[in-house]
C-alpha cells in the first residue's frame, strides 16, 4: 500500500514538474548565426525572425507545436516557421544541443538564437519571444 | 490514425490493473496485463476494443487523430517491463517483480494523467547515441 502511494505521489510530482517546464521559453545569448545551416537544409529564413522547430516521429506535441508556430508565422509579417526533422539532421541536433522534440529556436533576422523552448509552447509565449527577437 | 482518447483510456485501465498488482503481488494479474500489452503491439488491445465498442459510441468526434505507431511502441515497452515483473514474481524475487511493475505503473500513470509522451523524450536521445557522427559535408538532407 505504501509502495503504491509512494509511486503515485512521486509520479504525480514528476508529472507536475514536467508540465510546468513544458514550453517554457528560455533566454539564449551568444552563439553563431544559423543562416548557413538553414541554407544547407534547404530552408528559407524569415526576413525579420525565424521560428525553427525540431520535430521527430512518435511526437504528438510536435504536431500541436507546428499548429501554434504556423499560426504565429501567419499572423506576424516577416516571420517564417521552419520545421526540421531532427532524425534527418543529427549533426545539427548535436551541435545545437537539442535533446528532445519538439524544441523551438527563435532566430532573429541575422539567424542568431534569441530564445529556446523545449516542449509545446503557448502562443502568448511565442509572441513574447518574438517581441524580443524583432527589431 | 486513431482516436487519441482510446490509448488514454487504455492507460487509465492499465494504471488501475498495475496498481492492483502492486497491492496484491499477483503474478497472474501481471501476466494478464503483459498479454494485453503484447496484443497491443499488434493493434489488438482488449482495452482498445472496449473503447471502440462501449465508450466511443457515446462520445463526439475526436478533435484530432494520432498515428498508431507510437502507441504500439509504448505497448512493447510495457510488455518488456511486465514480462520482467512476471519473472520476478514467479521466481520469488518479489523486489524485482515489484520494481518492474512500479516502473510500468509510473509510465502508464504519467501517460494517463499528464499526457506525458515518453517516446518524445527518449527517441531522439537514443537516436543520437546510436547514430555515428558525420562531417557537415556529408550530413543527410543537405541540398545542392
Amino acid at each position: 500500500m505504501l509502495l503504491l502511494a509512494a509511486t503515485l505521489v512521486v509520479a504525480s510530482a514528476l508529472g507536475l514538474l514536467w508540465r510546468w517546464r513544458q514550453g517554457r521559453v528560455r533566454v539564449v545569448a551568444g552563439g553563431r548565426s544559423l543562416l548557413p545551416d538553414l541554407a544547407r537544409v534547404g530552408a528559407q529564413p524569415g526576413e525579420r525572425a525565424t521560428l525553427l522547430q525540431f520535430s521527430s516521429a512518435f511526437c504528438a506535441p510536435c504536431r500541436a507545436t507546428r499548429r501554434v508556430l504556423a499560426e504565429v508565422a501567419a499572423v506576424v509579417p516577416g516571420v517564417r516557421h521552419v520545421e526540421v526533422d531532427a532524425e534527418a539532421h543529427l549533426d545539427l541536433v548535436r551541435d545545437l544541443g537539442v535533446l528532445s522534440t519538439p524544441t523551438t529556436l527563435v532566430l532573429d533576422a541575422a539567424g542568431h538564437v534569441t530564445r529556446r523552448a523545449v516542449g509545446q509552447p503557448r502562443p502568448a509565449e511565442v509572441y513574447a519571444a518574438l517581441g524580443h527577437a524583432l527589431p | 490514425m486513431i482516436d487519441p482518447r482510446g490509448p488514454r483510456l487504455a492507460a487509465w485501465i492499465t494504471t488501475f490493473v498495475l496498481a492492483a498488482v502492486v497491492l496484491s503481488h499477483s503474478g497472474v494479474l501481471l501476466l494478464a496485463q503483459a498479454l494485453v500489452f503484447v496484443l497491443g503491439t499488434r493493434g489488438r488491445s482488449p482495452y482498445a476494443l472496449l473503447f471502440r465498442r462501449l465508450v466511443r459510441p457515446r462520445l463526439g468526434p475526436p478533435a484530432e487523430l494520432e498515428p498508431e505507431a507510437p502507441t504500439r511502441f509504448a505497448q512493447l515497452v510495457g510488455a518488456v517491463f511486465a514480462g520482467i515483473g512476471v519473472v520476478g514474481l514467479a521466481t520469488g524475487l518479489t523486489w524485482l517483480g515489484l520494481a518492474a511493475t512500479v516502473a510500468a505503473l509510473a509510465a502508464a500513470f504519467l501517460n494517463a494523467a499528464f499526457g506525458f509522451c515518453l517516446g518524445c523524450q527518449l527517441y531522439l536521445l537514443v537516436k543520437q547515441a546510436t547514430t555515428p557522427a558525420t562531417t557537415p559535408a556529408t550530413t543527410k538532407g543537405a541540398t545542392t
